[in-house]
């Protein structure tokens, strides 16, 4: 992470993962931090970005998809009573990681198993897109809440009304596991 | 090859008339055999130019402050096909189907226009396409790099 002028920022990482559109099911998760108090914290702040790849270069310094997931993620921590502040030191600080991998669907290795009927049942790789989002302590450089949506992106990026609404969902279903 | 981008729905692009080249942002160290490639990099930004003027935008004189900024990114991955079996024999039954897998290489052209007086991002345009026997052939590299600029900046908003 990169260094900041605050001390123990916390960082919420985004996590969406996108599933395969054909039969992609959005697999969700998240960590709650030990002694987590929420009432103690109301205003935030984001962190800077990630210096690294996301591994798709059409998102990496992608104004428009770090904009769509900040904006989400903006929407669901306002309607849970919390502040956006631009300046002095926010109670936690936000972070969202973006990742996009090819994976192999391996359910589909074996022809004539379960699951693998088909005459055109064979295996075939596709990208995963994980979002994870981060919720730290600036004080105390703890991770309060994590969490994280995976799912298949293939021609998602592409699309981008399609993307904006991926991401609106992904963080969604992550925000939906934080406690209120 | 596939082509796409992402646009600031919100933008009059007709504000811009004139574009010059801009730094490069702190992305990710893109692929030297293309990043370095002098060939490729003459060729991708000669193209650049004749695709923004044919949308009505000139390059700005070198003592003035252009509207926009345009850079370029070109990065190589290695990308996994399954089924290549599938693709080159055709359908094959259950029974005798081999699913093969094999990598290849596949590059990745990104164009980006930045609002000088913002300096946001207001259009990104993309082209991916495998590159295995291209980087070694100047023909084929610069007709894959003109059919990119080419198809990529078609959704582009014009100027004029």
């Amino acid at each position: 992470m990169r260094s900041t002028r605050m001390s123990g920022r916390l960082s919420v990482v985004v996590a969406a993962s996108l599933l395969l559109a054909s039969c992609a099911p959005v697999r969700v998760n998240s960590y709650v931090g030990r002694d987590l108090d929420l009432h103690r914290y109301h205003t935030y702040a984001w962190a800077p970005p990630d210096a690294f790849s996301t591994g798709d270069p059409r998102l990496d310094n992608n104004t428009f998809f770090i904009e769509r997931v900040q904006r989400a993620v903006d929407g669901h921590l306002r309607q849970k009573g919390f502040e956006r502040i631009a300046e002095g030191p926010p109670d936690f600080v936000v972070h969202y990681h973006a990742r996009v991998e090819q994976r192999l669907d391996s359910t589909q290795l074996r022809p004539g198993e379960p699951g693998c009927e088909a005459a055109d049942c064979h295996p075939f790789v596709y990208d995963a897109g994980t979002l994870l989002i981060d919720f730290v302590d600036p004080r105390s450089n703890q991770l309060m809440w994590r969490g994280w949506a995976e799912r298949g992106l293939e021609g998602v990026v592409d699309d981008q009304t399609w993307m904006d609404t991926t991401v609106d969902d992904a963080v969604r279903r992550i925000m939906e596991r934080f406690p209120s | 090859m596939r082509v796409s981008s992402h646009v600031d729905r919100e933008q009059d692009f007709t504000r811009y008339r004139t574009f010059d080249w801009g730094p490069a942002d702190s992305l990710p160290a893109g692929d030297p055999r293309l990043e370095r490639n002098v060939f490729f990099q003459d060729h991708v930004q000669g193209a650049i130019e004749r695709h923004m003027a044919a949308k009505g935008y000139q390059r700005a004189d070198a003592t003035a402050v252009p509207d926009v900024r345009i850079h370029f990114h070109a990065v190589i991955d290695r990308r996994i096909d399954v089924n290549a079996v599938d693709s080159q024999s055709g359908y094959c039954s259950r029974s005798d189907c081999q699913a093969g897998v094999s990598e290849y290489e596949e590059g990745t052209l990104v164009i980006d226009v930045i609002d000088v007086r913002t300096n946001r991002l207001v259009w990104r345009g993309w082209a991916q396409d495998s590159v295995e026997g291209v980087l070694d052939n100047q023909d084929r590299l610069a007709r894959k790099i003109e059919d990119a600029v080419r198809l990529m900046f078609v959704p582009l908003p014009a100027t004029r």
